[in-house]
């Protein structure tokens, strides 16, 4: 049958594929090495691409990851409370900057308050952070917001490690600490108005 | 006759009940929350926001043209651009912000007072604006939500734009 033909043609054709396959692994080889090549050159360009600061791609997993994070209701308030108790416990002369809304008490139905339209102008600059023109009329609309009030530099490091040190606490595992580090400071420094 | 009574009853106690009540129960603030998270689930949810604000401001701007001016600085002219934009996802993160401390009286309370704040100081701004924004966001709101329980979204939102609006003179 079938089998019996396979043998006699592969007997009668020995030499003619060794030399085949000879051929054939010096053709994988050398394709062996190409793909190597073009992996290594994949590599730098991934890591080009991870270079880059707060690019495209990361800012669209940022915004994923803050949807998450950002939640709502009370589960919202208890996140507030805990990016400012961070704040605080880090910098706790930045009270100060806080009293007309009850900076002193966080519990406060006016810190409250506060808490939450700190996190909802960052929401909007999150969630604009693919979209250039807009974003940049949402940071100068903050920086106006800002000036006047002596917020040292400094300030704004501290909430950087608040937010950074709470949000792992919401995400779980699913959070990438550098996607943040490099976006946030997009933003921390548009509302500074400078680097 | 009994029932009618019951809700004769139930109606003057909602319109006596001045301040922060108005009728907008533990139940009405769970439906409007639920229901309104709905727009808030997408990652491209801002450019749903973005579009949802620019209707209600310029369907505001539409029925008073007189409050054209007051937008001036935000760009309204430009409805896309990004000024405009900014402002839209600003007015719609205070709604939802107000929404989110529904449950939470006083720290609303607190919200609403700095959002009364915010419009005081703005000249022009009327109570009549609100009224009609008011009635916009109930036509709009049906349009964007499948689920939209009409009756527990005016009872919450009579009370918020009436606060936010109460430092206006006229």
């Amino acid at each position: 049958g079938r089998g019996q033909a396979c043998s006699s043609a592969s007997l009668s054709h020995t030499s003619v594929e060794l030399a085949a396959s000879f051929n054939e692994v010096v053709a994988l080889r050398l394709k062996f090495v190409l793909k190597m090549k073009i992996l290594v050159l994949l590599l730098a360009v991934v890591a080009v691409a991870m270079a880059n600061e707060c690019d495209l791609l990361t800012r669209l997993k940022v915004k994923a990851q803050w949807r998450r994070a950002y939640s709502s209701g009370h589960n919202r308030e208890d996140f507030a409370q805990a990016v400012w108790r961070a704040i605080f416990a880090q910098a706790p002369d930045a009270r100060a900057l806080f009293k007309r809304v009850h900076g002193d008490d966080t519990t406060s139905p006016e810190f409250e308050a506060h808490a939450l339209r700190v996190l909802a102008g960052l929401d909007i600059t999150i969630s604009l952070l693919d979209q250039p023109e807009a974003l940049k009329e949402e940071l100068e609309h903050l920086e106006k917001q800002h000036e006047g009030r002596h917020i040292p530099d400094n300030y704004f490091d501290v909430f950087k490690t608040a937010l950074l040190h709470v949000l792992p606490a919401q995400l779980g595992r699913c959070w990438d600490r550098e996607a943040w580090d490099e976006c946030f400071d997009v933003i921390a420094d548009g509302v500074k108005g400078h680097h | 006759m009994l029932r009618l009574t019951v809700l004769l009853l139930l109606v003057g106690y909602c319109m006596a009940g001045e301040g922060r009540q108005y009728c907008c129960s533990a139940e009405d603030r769970n439906i409007v929350q639920k229901q309104w998270d709905v727009l808030w689930r997408d990652t491209e949810s801002s450019k749903l926001k973005i579009g949802f604000g620019r209707l209600l401001l310029t369907k505001l701007a539409k029925e008073i043209p007189e409050v054209v001016p007051l937008f001036k600085n935000v760009d309204i002219e430009h409805p896309t651009g990004g000024a405009f934009s900014a402002h839209c996802l600003r007015i719609l993160n205070a709604i939802d912000q107000a929404i989110n401390l529904l449950d939470d009286p006083e720290a609303l309370d607190a919200a609403l007072d700095h959002l009364a704040d915010q419009h005081k100081v703005r000249d022009g701004v009327k109570k009549a604006h609100f009224k009609k924004m008011g009635e916009i966001l109930n036509g709009a709101l049906p349009r964007v939500l499948d689920d939209y329980n009409a009756m527990s979204w005016k009872a919450c939102f009579k009370g918020i734009l009436t606060k936010i609006a109460g430092k206006l003179q006229g």
